[in-house]
């Protein structure tokens, strides 16, 4: 300390030196109770922090020393509930206002003494006891009277001292039939029966049905006594017909069933809990799936766009197509876009459609191109080459392909199909949709899986056939009547000069027929053709039965009745397709 | 919560009125005020007898384990199925529990209180009852019965409050109802394993159902009998219970060896009676219940094969075996043994049989699920499955370990469909005095204050009251 002082005298610095020794003081002021002056002194300036408990009666909150003392006192009180006026006592906050505050002890126990009258004159005229009110009884019909009784009520089953008991058990249990049932014991009065003695009677065992049946006609015959049913209220009514509906058996029915089924022996209960089990994991299965299906719908039917797909047809374009993609699912926080079928449909929202046409012209007719296959199936024949093969069962479940030759790039089936729909010319495009329309297929496919490719091909094919047939036909139809046109003013003009005219006329009818043999033979092939595209079996049959027909047509010769006929041979190759198409030339043509 | 303010009303529908829970059983006597969570007065029910200058002596309560007097007997009031046969001194019992630790008597008149007199001769030890001094004056009283208590006895047990103790106010309970309470339940089926009688109590809605009682002398006393049972047929040697007070030295004996002790001898005019022997061996014999006695907890009984195929009885002898030291020294651990004093509880064939014993071999039909299975068979088919959810299990000798285990597989077992939910409460109070428990609750609520039969009440309609109101 003196050293500090020659030091502070020496830097000419005001002598401070008082604060140290008085936070030493401090600390030592501040030494718990419990740990001695000594040890505490070992601890050094900085001792760490230490609790030390010290066993000290806690008391009363502060902020409670404030309050003042109620006071309780043991008061009587009688029950309301109660027809005897018992007397009991208990605690009571002492009310405040009716009583000042006691001054000093002394007075407060006079007063004690005296609190055994005052508050039962006061406290139990004025106000009720608070649990009185809970003393409330079932509401039981009213009971009936002699005449009532006689009138209504009478029963073979039921005498009258047994209904009385029925009506007094059900009002003294408060209608809780099971306790009725199981304290229902009635006795007969045996000495009113004198000729009971003789024979001891079968003790009478009601079931808790039986009570209920009478009890419940008594109660009904009473609220219909009360109000004839045209005067009751709605919910009296309800009950009057509830109890009037009470049927014992079925009743018994039910317990009966109850009881089968609180005996079940364990392996039933197993059984029952497997059974349960099963439906339930059929029930979630079935949702999982209409769920899974509605999201791959609302895949599919997502607008076509109208983009430009090249920017995804080389490999790092995918790549951040697949990333943003993972990023919005990543947001939207649903289930990962990675597995195999969720990658296929996701990105056909967004890959346009109309405008690959051009960018693909150079891949080869729908025959000859080489089969797509998702991403992953492209990319899986090339590293793994023939690890096993496959028998072709096998290939088709895996959905393994083989290609003679693979275009770079992706490519999506539902493109290619889509192209199909695309013929040389505006027109020929629209009446292929038309047809299509017809049949109630989509332009753009739902699930474009290969066998669907494969069908739409050959579909859109004899559709093109089916149209090529169509134009051909009409060609010649309006030839013939252009011709018939042609007879109809060459006959007017050779009316009156028949005579040396009608080798002429047969001349020119023969080459007519000529005409039409030839062309009805041309339209008979192209059917035939268009038929067997479909590639069904029936159509051989089909196809000939049209050119027996169409050759018959010809040699027929009958102007007149070609349109009808032609007609008939429409029908029959449209009917190789199907009747919706059917229908649809016979609209077109006419 | 700031303590000092009253509870509401809507939260505890609770009114005391400073009445007083007598719990009379068997083998203990529990009385303590309403709204407390314990009896405050525990006492054995047996009382003891002798004779000291010629004059009759009494005792109750913990004296009778004390002194070894000559001639000393003991005694039960009651009967083995829980009626009450002694009045007399059932009254006796009853009133010691009462004013023993409960109410203090009044400060008589000092020069009559006997304070001030100079001692001729020791005081009795018995608490004297003055007799113009009713010792109930000022309390209600709920008393408890067992289920199938005959309306000759409950008249006897209203008589007795109301004109030998002058209660105000008295209300008799079916002790299965307020073990229902206990647990919180207003309907359940109550499963009591007492002292000498099990017993299956259905409740629906505060009531008892009387077509479902069951009883059977099952109780603890018989698994002790059982226990004796099984000492006569020890394998080594038969071991013979010696109570503490015969023992007056001891040293320790290696596990199955003979003991070595000291013994205390009595001359033949100085010995107490069979009877006080036979309560101190008791002692020791619950105090083998409670350490080594265990219930086996199934799935299966113990004479049959457990679910995985091997005998139950090869998996109790493998689990470890429990040691025992007797008063006199000699121990020995006791293995699959320990099983089989408990197994007749749930399998009559189970049994180990001894001609000696008071108690007949049980039947089946005595076994705690057959009881059950009657029980169930005589109530509405509608509550049975609310029954089987809320089965309480209450009563000192339940506490045997692994009991509730197995009367939850044995009741699996029967009842495979519904569900089976038995609720025990943990605490060995709880269990032991969920009866007493039940009434200290129902005592306070300020509902119940209604339903008293008060004093006026029987004078007016006289004993068979307790008939009408005590439903």
């Amino acid at each position: 300390m003196a050293a500090a002082a020659d030091v502070r005298d020496m830097l000419d610095l005001p002598a401070e030196g008082q604060s140290r020794p008085s936070k030493k003081q401090k600390v030592v002021e501040k030494r718990p109770e419990g740990i001695t002056r000594e040890l505490y002194a070992l601890l050094g300036e900085r001792a760490p922090p230490i609790a030390i408990n010290e066993n000290k009666y806690k008391g009363r909150p502060k902020f409670m020393n404030k309050l003042r003392v109620r006071k309780w006192c043991m008061t009587p009180f009688t029950n309301n509930a109660r027809s005897d006026g018992l007397v009991l006592n208990h605690w009571q906050r002492e009310h405040e206002s009716t009583r000042p505050p006691a001054p000093d002890a002394t007075q407060m126990d006079v007063d004690t003494t005296a609190d055994g009258e005052k508050p039962e004159g006061t406290s139990t005229q004025e106000k009720e006891y608070r649990f009185a009110k809970y003393n409330v009884k079932a509401r039981v019909p009213r009971r009936y009277t002699d005449e009532e009784y006689n009138r209504h009520l009478k029963s073979d089953d039921w005498t009258r001292e047994e209904t009385d008991y029925l009506m007094d058990l059900v009002a003294e249990y408060d209608v809780r039939w099971v306790i009725i049932a199981d304290r229902y014991d009635y006795q007969r009065h045996l000495d009113s029966e004198p000729e009971a003695n003789a024979i001891v009677p079968a003790k009478q065992y009601r079931t808790m049905e039986q009570m209920k049946a009478r009890y419940y006609y008594v109660a009904a015959t009473m609220l219909a006594i009360e109000h004839p049913p045209s005067e009751m209220s709605e919910a009296e009514f309800a009950l009057h017909e509830q109890m009037l509906k009470y049927d014992p058996d079925r009743e018994r029915d039910r317990k009966d069933l109850a009881a089968l089924q609180l005996n079940r022996t364990a392996d039933e209960v197993r059984e029952e809990a497997m059974l349960l089990e099963e439906l339930k994991r059929i029930t979630s299965n079935e949702q999982n799936f209409i769920t899974e299906r509605r999201e791959l719908y609302s895949r599919l039917e997502v607008p076509i766009s109208v983009g430009n797909t090249t920017m995804y047809q080389t490999s790092q374009g995918l790549h951040q197509l697949l990333q943003t993609l993972l990023q919005a699912d990543k947001s939207k926080k649903r289930r990962s876009i990675l597995g195999p079928e969720a990658v296929a449909p996701s990105p056909a929202g967004q890959t346009p459609t109309q405008t690959t046409a051009p960018g693909r012209a150079e891949t080869p007719s729908t025959t000859a191109a080489p089969k797509e296959t998702t991403k992953k199936g492209s990319a899986a024949p090339q590293p793994q080459p023939s690890l096993r093969t496959l028998t072709p069962a096998e290939e088709t479940r895996y959905g393994v392909q083989h290609h003679e030759r693979l275009t770079g790039g992706v490519q999506f089936r539902s493109d290619r199909a889509q192209k199909l729909t695309q013929a040389k010319s505006n027109v020929q495009t629209q009446k292929l949709a038309s047809a299509l329309a017809e049949l109630e297929i989509p332009v753009r496919l739902f699930m474009p899986t290969e066998r669907v490719c494969k069908d739409f091909e050959k579909l859109i094919q004899s559709v093109n056939l089916l149209l090529d047939a169509r134009k051909v036909a009409e060609k010649v139809e309006s030839e013939i009547r252009v011709l018939e046109a042609a007879k109809a003013e060459r006959e007017r003009k050779e009316a009156p000069e028949s005579t040396d005219k009608d080798p002429e006329h047969r001349e020119v009818k023969k080459e007519a027929d000529e005409a039409g043999n030839s062309m009805l033979s041309s339209t008979a092939a192209d059917a035939p053709a268009a038929a067997s595209s479909t590639a069904l079996p029936t159509d051989g049959e089909s196809a000939q039965e049209k050119t027996r027909e169409a050759s018959a047509d010809a040699s027929a010769a009958v102007p007149e009745e070609q349109p009808a006929k032609e007609d008939g041979n429409h029908k029959r190759s449209a009917s190789v397709l199907s009747n919706a198409s059917d229908k649809s030339f016979k609209r077109q043509r006419r | 919560m700031n303590p000092s303010n009253p509870p509401q009303t809507a939260e505890y529908g609770g009114d005391e009125v400073s009445a007083i829970v007598l719990d009379p059983g068997y083998s203990t006597t529990r009385a303590g005020f309403a709204g407390e969570d314990a009896p405050k007065s525990l006492i054995s029910t047996y009382y003891g007898k002798y004779t000291a200058d010629g004059q009759e002596r009494l005792l109750y309560g913990d004296d009778i384990y004390v002194n070894p007097h000559p001639g000393f007997s003991v005694h039960n009031p009651m009967g083995r199925d829980g009626i009450v046969e002694d009045w007399d001194m059932a009254e006796k019992v009853w009133e010691y529990s009462i004013t023993s630790r409960l109410t203090t008597a009044k400060p008589g008149n000092p020069f009559q209180n006997g304070l001030n007199d100079i001692p001729a001769e020791e005081l009795p030890t018995e608490m004297e009852v003055e007799t113009d001094e009713k010792p109930l004056a000022d309390s209600p009283l709920l008393m408890t019965e067992s289920a199938w208590n005959p309306a000759k006895a409950r008249e006897k047990t209203i008589e007795i409050a109301m004109e030998k103790w002058g209660t105000p106010a008295f209300y008799l309970a079916r002790s299965g109802v307020l073990a229902a309470f206990a647990s919180g339940k207003a309907s359940g089926l109550v499963v009591d394993i007492g002292a000498s009688n099990i017993s299956i109590t259905p409740v629906h809605d505060g009531m008892i159902l009387k077509r479902g009682i069951q009883h059977s002398p099952l109780g603890g006393d018989y698994v002790s009998s059982q226990i004796r049972a099984l000492f006569k047929k020890n394998s080594p040697q038969p071991i013979t219970v010696t109570p503490h007070y015969l023992v007056n030295s001891k040293s320790p004996v290696e596990a199955g060896q003979p003991p070595q002790a000291k013994y205390r001898t009595f001359p033949a005019d100085k010995a107490p009676d069979a009877s006080w022997r036979a309560l101190l061996e008791e002692r020791t014999l619950s105090e083998f219940k409670e350490c080594v006695v265990q219930v086996w907890p199934g799935p299966n009984k113990l004479s049959a094969a457990s679910p995985t195929g091997a005998p139950n009885e090869e998996v109790a002898r493998s689990s470890p075996g429990r040691p025992f030291e007797f008063p006199d020294g000699y121990n020995q651990v006791f293995g699959v043994d320990r099983f089989r004093v408990v197994e007749s509880l749930f399998d009559a064939k189970a049994a180990i049989a001894d001609p000696d014993s008071p108690f007949p071999a049980p039947t089946q039909a005595q076994t705690i699920p057959e009881l059950i299975k009657a029980s169930l068979g005589g109530v509405d088919v509608d509550i049975r499955p609310h029954l089987l959810n809320n089965v309480v299990v209450t009563g000192g000798s339940s506490l045997m370990y692994g009991f509730t285990d197995r009367l939850n597989h044995e009741l699996q077992q029967l009842y495979p469909g519904p569900r089976v939910r038995i609720s025990a409460p943990g605490n060995t109070a709880e269990r032991r005095f969920g009866s007493w428990i039940g009434g200290s609750i129902l005592a306070s609520l300020g509902t119940f204050h209604q339903m008293w039969i008060s004093k006026k009440e029987y004078e007016e309609h006289g004993a068979n009251i307790v008939e009408k109101r005590c439903k």
